[in-house]
């Protein structure tokens, strides 16, 4: 029944061609987006050639990070799919139109799951298609490579968005308890099963320990099988690396890419029929039910409630707590890394190494910070909905209203920054200059990055929007995010010299002379500075634009 | 012939009760008036007969099938209009209306007739085009109605049908569900406006605490409430126990 997908086709319709033509912001997206496929085939390839070019070692490594990706991205798209999955099948609002419309569930199954497929997988295909892509060129595997590699993307999409939206209607109607226990324990369960598979199945270890194996030829023909031959991403990796290798089509992965996702879309659509009502119905009891919340003594402090509606708003909407658990997983998984990381068997010193990572542990850090910004901090002045004007109307300054959600996201955004810099600086045994360095630049860059998203979160505010999460697809947040990220790349070049050299005289105990002590002085002064007037920049800036909103 | 039955139907949130084993039946071209104070359970049992909830207990049919056992056919046969006129913010209004007329199986030419007919009447016309994100409440709720009498069903069932309609287009409302009925349409109606329930209902039905207090024509809701010349506030307030709040309203008349 293709009417179901009518608002969907319509509203993107609406939104990149208002008037039936292109609108200028479409144009820029997809500028953008050309840019960043073009940007990152060229990394891709750069660096894929420089392990092709090595020796027979770098051509099965970089196979072996071939498949590392596909199990990556796989599982990366099972975990969004089962989070986006609760939403879109159990609390999205249209739900009470076509819920009471008479449609069988198996037709509501085939619009959500081909609108999920689309909404969690059109990310992953402008970051995977062109590194994907690089790996056909860089073995000379030709244009048929390029017919193989989108359906397989395709079919890989398919089928985790069907094995998770299965997943979730059974796991809803399973759980006898209340929406949000059920949510929790869900989430939690989600969690267990995103970090076991990352870990267990990447095993990353294993990339580089070839002490474990008794001759190099075993070493060798571990990393070149795959991860595991019952997972989909097993078939993707091993048709797509048999054919840059052979350019021979391999029919079994071939059949089983093609099999598979219609087994799990018919699945999916039995269980829809046979389990969602139950779970649906028990989705709308409302939170909380028969709880009370006691309210506190009354103080006249605006500031402090503020900061109360904020957590309030965050702890009992489990659409935005949920996702700390997506955030939880992130920190053990990045954490894990730096763990097993192989340091001592490198041949460069271990010490330099492990500086060379922690400064450029700096930048991941930053772009964990910025992403998360980008979800939580971005959307925070649109989330106030209808509220808002209420918020404006009061005798709370736009400048004043914009510090105290800064001061409010500033404080976990700081203490996650500090978790991830010392944790992993812990990890890789830093101390000296670089420890203080990584902490000062990524503090920096952290509080700069809350502020440019609370700033373009205020000047493109959309008070309308029902979906939080929808928000982070929005112009304004892809521009953000490209901003936020140019600003840590320019820090981080930019100390990247007086950094080596002062580490450098650490390491050795040169003595520091006065000209390496005032560019190092001068350009970590600068960092700081330019980071003060970016974050002034952008919560004035987003004041101003409250101002615009509210008359 | 009853359009709606509703037998023994309970529900529970948790350890609360929210609609405790009620049964009524709607006859055709009978509008019925649902009534109760904030949280007595309307919105459950609405929801419930809309087939957005699922009971815990009891059965629900709708033009002699089985909610449980043929939803699809049931909800063909039932126009729900919610208390809340959430909408598709970015579809123009036409586009929800052919939307909504596609999930039903509406035949092109009611659709075509029905939509210019009800727009127009509602002052909606010049608005088809736009996005529904640039409505009014009102008009939302305006394009909601359109929606619904467009498909000419055998039940309506509605959830607060005046919010924040203008008094124009509230008439204009009373006024289809009058003729709708006198059409043989079964209008299942909850309201919080006791002037529309006693102007527009047949019968009527109060519940208090998921409980039926009181059904039937407003002579037995009098009769019930020993006030033979009262109106249906009075009634109200007496049946849900809150009468002792009219000598509060007349001491504050009094002293102002």
């Amino acid at each position: 029944m293709n009417i179901l997908f009518q608002p969907f086709i319509l509203g993107l319709r609406h939104h990149f061609l208002p008037g039936g033509r292109p609108a200028l912001r479409t144009i820029g997206i997809l500028m953008a987006g050309a840019l960043l496929f073009y940007g990152l085939y060229l990394a891709g390839l750069k660096t894929i050639t420089y392990f092709h070019s090595q020796n027979e070692l770098g051509v099965i490594l970089s196979l072996k990070i071939f498949q590392m990706a596909w199990v990556i991205v796989f599982t990366m798209l099972i975990f969004s799919s089962m989070v986006t999955g609760v939403s879109a099948l159990f609390l999205s609002r249209d739900n009470e139109i076509i819920f009471a419309a008479p449609v069988p569930p198996k037709d509501i199954f085939r619009m959500r799951y081909v609108t999920t497929t689309i909404y969690i997988s059109w990310m992953m295909m402008i970051f995977s298609l062109p590194v994907f892509g690089a790996f056909g060129t860089v073995f000379g595997a030709g244009p048929l490579y390029l017919v193989l590699l989108a359906p397989t993307v395709l079919s890989i999409a398919a089928t985790a968005t069907a094995i998770g939206l299965g997943v979730t209607i059974l796991m809803v109607r399973l759980f006898p308890a209340r929406r949000t226990r059920d949510i929790v324990v869900y989430l939690s369960l989600l969690f267990g099963i995103l970090l076991y598979l990352v870990i267990r199945l990447l095993r990353p270890e294993e990339l580089a320990d070839p002490e474990r194996f008794p001759d190099f030829i075993e070493y060798l023909s571990s990393l070149s099988t795959p991860v595991s031959p019952l997972l989909p991403p097993s078939w993707a990796a091993g048709l797509l690396s048999g054919f840059l290798q052979d350019h021979v089509v391999d029919w079994l992965p071939v059949s089983l890419l093609l099999l598979t996702p219609m087994v799990f879309y018919f699945a999916g659509q039995w269980i829809m029929s046979r389990f969602f009502f139950t779970g649906f119905s028990r989705a709308q009891e409302s939170f909380g039910g028969s709880r009370t919340f006691r309210a506190p003594a009354y103080r006249p402090a605006p500031m402090l409630w503020l900061f109360r509606k904020e957590v309030k708003m965050f702890v009992r909407d489990s659409s935005q707590w949920s996702q700390l658990f997506l955030v939880g997983a992130l920190i053990v998984v990045y954490l894990y890394n730096f763990k097993v990381l192989p340091l001592d068997r490198s041949p460069v010193p271990a010490a330099a190494v492990a500086n060379l990572i922690a400064y450029a542990n700096i930048g991941l850090t930053g772009f964990i910070i910025a992403s998360l910004a980008a979800r939580f901090v971005y959307p925070a002045i649109g989330a106030e909905g209808s509220g808002f004007g209420l918020i404006l109307t009061a005798p709370l300054s736009p400048e004043r209203y914009m510090l105290y959600k800064y001061l409010f996201y500033v404080i976990p955004f700081t203490t996650l920054a500090l978790i991830l810099l010392v944790a992993s600086n812990h990890l890789l045994k830093i101390s000296g200059p670089m420890w203080w360095i990584s902490l000062g630049t990524g503090l920096v860059i952290t509080w700069t990055v809350v502020a440019m998203a609370l700033g373009f979160g205020a000047v493109y505010a959309d008070f309308k929007t029902e979906n939080i999460a929808a928000v982070q697809g929005s112009f304004g947040s892809i521009l953000f995010l490209f901003s936020a990220v140019t600003f840590e790349l320019l820090t981080i070049f930019t100390a990247a010299l007086p950094t080596y050299k002062l580490v450098r005289s650490w390491r050795w105990g040169i003595h520091l002379s006065s000209p390496v002590l005032i560019e190092t002085t001068g350009v970590l002064s600068v960092i700081l500075l330019s980071g003060l007037v970016i974050s002034l920049f952008s919560l004035r800036k987003g004041s101003n634009m409250l101002r615009v909103h509210v008359h | 012939m009853n359009i709606l039955e509703i037998t023994n139907l309970t529900k529970r949130f948790g350890s609360h009760v929210a609609v405790n084993n009620i049964s009524l039946a709607v006859r055709r071209g009978e509008i019925y008036g649902f009534l109760g104070p904030n949280g007595a359970g309307k919105t459950t049992t609405i929801k419930i007969v809309a087939g957005l909830l699922q009971p815990d207990t009891g059965t629900v049919r709708i033009n002699g099938h089985d909610l449980a056992a043929d939803p699809a056919r049931c909800k063909q046969d039932t126009g729900y209009v919610p208390d809340r006129p959430w909408l598709f913010e970015k579809m123009t209004g036409m586009e929800f209306l052919q939307f909504i007329g596609g999930l039903y199986n509406l035949d092109a030419d009611r659709f075509n007739s029905a939509t210019t007919h009800f727009l127009q009447l509602f002052d909606l016309d010049e608005w088809r085009d736009h996005l529904i994100e640039s409505y009014s409440h009102g008009m939302r709720q305006k394009l909601i109605m359109t929606s619904v009498l467009m498909q000419n069903q055998p039940l309506l069932v509605i959830d607060e049908p005046m919010v924040g309609l203008d008094p124009k287009s509230a008439r204009l409302v009373k006024e289809m569900f009058k003729q709708k009925a006198r059409g043989g349409t079964a209008i299942f109606l909850s309201t919080h406006s006791l002037e529309i329930a006693e102007e527009l209902c047949d019968r009527i039905t109060i519940i208090t605490d998921g409980s039926l207090r009181i059904s039937g024509t407003m002579e037995t809701l009098r009769r019930e409430a020993g006030r033979q010349t009262s109106d249906l506030e009075d009634i109200f307030l007496e049946l849900t126990g809150a009468w002792e709040m009219q000598e509060v309203i007349a001491a504050l008349k009094e002293r102002s």
